[in-house]
């Protein structure tokens, strides 16, 4: 069975200035399974997202690879749909038109993915507001966003993903604007619609604990490339590229035993346009030996479901 | 709303108010309307017996009183030149100046906000720079100036419209047409630019990212954005063309408002200057409140504030 959404070779560039944002990256993702995109701002995980749901912004395009998606779940006779694909952003306020009220939002949503009109529509916008955690929902359909907090308008946003049946939701920093109260009620509230629906889930972060979280596998950026992919498990305990590594040391913990300041990583990420020969983390990092500048290391496998693209992966 | 309205309906009476009292003083401490309106030799007698005709011997103070007494009665007085009321004198140029200034208003919007669209939605293509390219022209001349030079193509040298007066339509077409150019090359550049931010803004993205269509996008969820901006514009623009009339009308001889208040201004008819400067304010004010009130209407920030609606 093929997977639900298969990336190959991806390639996204900004024409007009030359500069390669996403370079050849290959992701799959099956039926109901999440997973995590991590990496600094600027790597291209946002770009990789607007990519796949065919949203890229006016000046970049994708000018290599393919994106396929596929649901043949059921047996795919002849030629199955093309499943629907949806998308939440990283500030839901400003993410939503501030001269439309929520209702309209939703109902406009309803019609267009599953042709609901009128009454119909406005007892579906209701029963996905009420889903999504949001209570008077009848009254609420008159809001507007600025007068939702910015959880609030978080799920509002997941009401409105759900009214297209997506069989892939994308995340794109979802819980990024949101204080952490917050943020744990949206993940918790993502992680049940995805077992309720079945839907596979893309949640991008740059935050490893948010990823930790959902994610049953992860696929750590960098400069546009992907240099590890692994089971969540094996990435958070067995990190084998040394961005990877850094990645995990930069995080914070609250274990009151555990004194030691989170590690940052040394040196800033590079310019797009002026990126190091070989392998793009060489001058940050200190594994390096000489082969790292000679050529872009290929994925190595490193385990079961687990690759890493460095000549020097960390091993246990 | 309501409460909204009502705010606004007493402040323009304030502003009306303010206006008239700063008028009055200004006028009569600059310059002397007797010998103004009289020749260069008339006897200090006659100057003396225009000034009690007229009750300008009397203090500041105390004309403003008595202005204002009969303004609450609906007296505004009458013209030094010609004994008319006042309302009589403004009342046969307001409809020439609004048969010139309203088209020109509508004109300047049917032509202005297209435009813009066009330019920000096929931004830095040709169509985009030809708009904005006819748009600095129009925005850099002078009124005067595009009338005389309008005059000269058309009047002067084609011979295909009137110059000057105001007997029939085809004289309203040149001064329709100084007001329109500049107009419309402020409203598209304007719109150009309003709607250019409204569609980089995140909600632009997530509606693409939803697969809305392209036109859809643009006239459902960026154009009503846009709006809320160029309706402030919108009025500064119609507030312009009654500005623009004093210069357009003036050029082309055409006896409307502008004209005639400049004339009453040389002349020093000081009763129709003041009523005149009422009449304009008036309409200013209209304006503006037309303005916060669409401006309401279109915002919903400002409709409602910030509270949870339900």
């Amino acid at each position: 069975m093929s997977h639900l959404l298969a990336v190959r070779g991806l390639v996204v560039q900004a024409p007009a200035r030359g500069l390669k944002i996403i370079d050849g990256i290959d992701l799959s993702l099956d039926r109901g399974e999440t997973l995590g995109l991590v990496g600094e701002s600027g790597c291209g995980k946002s770009m990789t997202c607007y990519a796949i749901a065919g949203a890229l912004p006016r000046g970049i395009a994708r000018t290599g690879g393919s994106i396929t998606l596929q649901d043949d779940a059921d047996g795919g006779t002849g030629s199955p749909a093309k499943p629907s694909v949806a998308m939440i952003f990283q500030d839901p306020t400003s993410s939503l038109n501030p001269v439309h009220t929520i209702g309209h939002y939703l109902e406009s949503a309803l019609y267009r993915h599953q042709g609901l009109r009128g009454n119909d529509a406005r007892l579906e916008a209701m029963r996905l507001l009420e889903r999504v955690g949001i209570d008077r929902a009848k009254s609420r359909l008159r809001a507007y966003p600025h007068q939702f907090s910015g959880g609030m308008n978080q799920r509002v946003m997941i009401a409105h993903a759900l009214a297209a049946k997506p069989r892939l939701l994308i995340a794109d920093e979802p819980t990024t604007a949101l204080d952490v109260t917050t943020q744990a009620q949206i993940l918790y509230l993502l992680e049940e619609l995805r077992a309720e629906t079945g839907m596979a889930l893309l949640i991008v972060s740059h935050d490893l604990g948010v990823i930790a979280r959902l994610a049953d596998r992860a696929a750590v950026m960098y400069c546009g490339k992907i240099v590890e992919t692994a089971p969540i498990g094996a990435l958070l305990e067995r990190p084998a590229h040394p961005y990877a590594r850094a990645l995990i040391d930069c995080m914070p913990t609250i274990d009151p035993d555990d004194l030691e300041p989170p590690t940052p990583i040394a040196g800033s990420v590079p310019l797009l346009d002026n990126l190091p020969a070989g392998c793009h983390f060489h001058p940050r990092c200190d594994r390096g030996g000489r082969d790292c500048v000679s050529a872009y290391p290929a994925p190595a496998r490193i385990g079961p479901g687990h690759a890493a693209s460095c000549y020097h992966p960390v091993r246990p | 709303m309501f409460g909204f309205v009502l705010a606004r309906l007493l402040r323009s009476l304030i502003v009306l108010f303010a206006t008239v009292t700063f008028v009055f003083i200004v006028l009569r401490l600059s310059g002397d309307p007797a010998q103004q309106m009289l020749s260069d030799i008339a006897t200090p007698e006659a100057l003396a017996a225009f000034r009690t005709q007229w009750g300008l011997d009397r203090s500041i103070a105390e004309q403003y009183l008595l202005y204002l007494a009969n303004a609450f009665q609906g007296n505004f007085g009458t013209s030094f030149a010609d004994g008319r009321e006042v309302f009589t004198v403004i009342g046969e140029r307001v409809p020439k100046t609004l048969s010139v200034t309203v088209p020109a208003f509508l004109l300047t919007m049917l032509i202005g906000i297209p435009a813009g669209i066009l330019a920000a939605v096929r931004r830095e293509t040709a169509a985009d720079k030809a708009v904005m390219a006819g748009a600095v022209v129009g925005y850099s001349i002078p009124n005067f100036l595009l009338g005389v030079a309008l005059i000269y193509l058309f009047a002067v040298w084609l011979r295909v419209l009137p110059s000057s007066g105001s007997s029939t339509w085809q004289h309203a077409i040149l001064p329709v047409a100084t007001l329109v150019l500049a107009g419309a090359a402020t409203i598209s550049r304007f719109t150009r630019s309003t709607l250019i931010d409204v569609l980089g803004q995140p909600y632009i993205a997530a509606a693409r990212a939803d697969g809305i269509p392209e036109r859809e996008i643009i006239l459902r969820h960026a154009l009503p954005n846009a709006a809320i901006p160029l309706v402030t514009m919108l009025g500064f623009g119609a507030g312009g063309m009654l500005g623009g009339a004093v210069f357009v009308e003036t050029v082309f001889a055409w006896p409307g408002l502008g004209s005639g208040f400049v004339r009453a201004v040389n002349s020093g008819d000081l009763n129709v200057v003041q009523a005149m400067i009422l009449t304009f304010t008036a309409f200013m004010v209209s304006i503006n409140l037309t303005v916060d009130i669409l401006y309401a209407a279109l915002n919903p920030k400002i409709r409602l504030g910030n509270h949870d609606a339900s």
